[in-house]
């Protein structure tokens, strides 16, 4: 959210004659300078693992715990992660929790520049699977339930291949999680070795800026993520449900944190431009990434509105996974709305809430 | 008093909508060109050299005024991390082992009790049969008292 000095365009507005358009920018000029944000992630939660700037949450069941098998939720690195806990009512984990299920998630933090030699592989190797046992131990349980988001889906995928002999993991769902690089849209092209240049990059930044992964995002839809995002809230800022998403999306999309330099290294060379995952020639630590190995029943979400991951990069890891019960689900939403919003709150957490408790009894 | 009046923001949402997709299509197309990526690219560099000359002439300024430069304030956060990392290995060490004992000790006690059971049997076998003894014996005094009566 824009944080500046409104006080001379508020004196404009108020000196002038009052009618609704005046009105209706006088409450513009509210939302858009001087409204305080909405308080984001608010189901409670406490804190029972720490590493690093790495934090895992468990978060307290309003409703006593009637499944068995805890989920673990990781996000990608570049974003905060109460996009899955935004506000009370649109919230997944909120829902998860009311309906009995043991929610954990892994919250990445803040790079600080003393990470900048972070790989994936570190996060991947020495995070994740400490999580799980952390999990496993808190809750009591026999098996998990791996969630992912995003990037943090790819990189759960990767956990998966290479601990699914070693942790009990029951389930995997992947929401909107990129496999395939083969066809990245415009990223294909923007990230070409031939122009990108990505050690320049690296070494010069540290941490890679998260307004410089921002710009990228935004330019893939350049009018309607800067013009048209303003036009929709002038139009609608007489509905104060549609300013408060409306504020809660902004203030999420513009809530970033820095890549790890490495990592960001890593993601963009061997994901986008050698595409190595889906052909098994990902390495992690010496060890090669065989999604083949993965045998947990599998959720694959799909969001065909979306144009940061493209469905393309997400339907073929069904054909690679050796699982027995494996679903590729398709919703018409984007990178964003297929979690959060009325519609997601009405078609995809019931269905992903039915899918986990079914395939955890 | 609040009067009715032309709505500015209707007129401009709906010429946005009636525009969106002219521009869209006309910047889809030049987003998706070989030359626009190649442009990005060279925008890009450039900028990263003006924030390379930025990062060298602040480590200057720094070291010149006797103050720490982010790599050395990073190297001393790293060491902090280092010791968490440490900490973190022997919690794990702490838990391997403490389940270990606890498996160790619940083997115990099951031998324990096995064993328990199998003294108990040892010790049921042995009064029976110093009971029957017993009576074997009381037995043979009453036949042997009898003979003598006879």
């Amino acid at each position: 959210m824009v944080t500046l000095d409104a006080t001379p365009i508020k004196d404009w507005i108020e000196s002038l004659p009052k009618n609704d358009t005046i009105e209706k920018l006088k409450r513009l000029n509210e939302v858009l300078f001087t409204d305080p944000d909405p308080q984001v992630g608010q189901t409670p939660k406490e804190v029972i693992w720490t590493k690093n700037k790495a934090k895992l949450y468990r978060y307290r069941p309003y409703k006593e715990k009637t499944n068995k098998v805890p989920i673990l939720m990781i996000y990608a690195l570049i974003n905060k992660p109460y996009i899955l806990d935004l506000y009370p009512g649109n919230s997944f984990i909120e829902y998860l929790t009311d309906r009995g299920h043991d929610v954990y998630l892994l919250d990445w933090g803040t790079a600080g520049f003393e990470d900048r030699h972070m790989k994936l592989e570190d996060y991947i190797v020495d995070y994740i699977p400490r999580a799980a046992r952390k999990v496993l131990k808190h809750s009591g349980a026999k098996e998990i339930t791996m969630f992912g988001y995003c990037m943090g889906g790819t990189m759960t995928a990767i956990f998966t291949a290479l601990y699914q002999k070693k942790l009990p993991i029951r389930n995997l769902i992947l929401l909107t999680s990129p496999i395939d690089f083969q066809d990245a849209g415009l990223y294909t092209n923007w990230l070409d070795k031939r122009y990108f240049k990505l050690d320049h990059i690296v070494e010069t930044f540290g941490n890679v800026p998260f307004e410089f992964i921002d710009f990228g995002n935004k330019l893939l839809n350049p009018l309607s993520n800067t013009v048209g995002v303003y036009v929709n809230i002038a139009s609608n800022v007489d509905n104060e449900e549609k300013i408060l998403n409306w504020k809660l999306m902004q203030k999420w999309l513009n809530d970033g944190v820095p890549f790890p330099g490495e990592a960001y290294r890593q993601w963009i060379r061997d994901f986008y431009q050698e595409n190595k995952l889906i052909n098994d020639e990902l390495e992690i630590r010496g060890e090669r990434v065989l999604l083949s190995n993965i045998t947990a029943n599998l959720l694959n979400i799909v969001a065909t509105r979306d144009n940061i991951v493209l469905p393309q990069q997400i339907k073929p890891l069904n054909e690679k996974v050796s699982s027995k019960n494996k679903t590729l689900h398709i919703v018409s939403a984007g990178h964003v709305s297929v979690i959060t919003g009325k519609r997601a709150v009405a078609e995809q957490y019931p269905y992903i809430e039915q899918w986990i408790s079914d395939n955890s009894k | 008093m609040v009067q009715s009046s032309f709505d500015v923001f209707t007129l401009w949402k709906e010429i946005y909508n009636k525009t969106e997709n002219i521009w869209n299509n006309t910047l889809q197309e030049t987003l998706e060109k070989k030359i626009f990526a190649e442009s990005l690219g060279q925008i890009q560099s450039q900028y990263v050299q003006y924030q390379e000359l930025v990062n060298k002439l602040t480590e200057s300024y720094l070291k010149q005024a006797n103050l720490p430069t982010r790599d050395e304030i990073a190297n001393v956060a790293s060491l902090i991390i280092n010791v968490d990392s440490k900490i973190d290995q022997l919690e794990d060490e702490f838990d391997a082992q403490r389940d270990r004992i606890i498996k160790e000790i619940e083997n115990l006690r099951k031998s324990v009790s096995s064993l328990e059971k199998k003294l108990d049997k040892v010790i049921e076998l042995l009064n029976q049969t110093l009971e029957a003894a017993e009576e074997s014996k009381t037995s043979i005094a009453a036949a042997g008292n009898k003979t003598v009566s006879k």
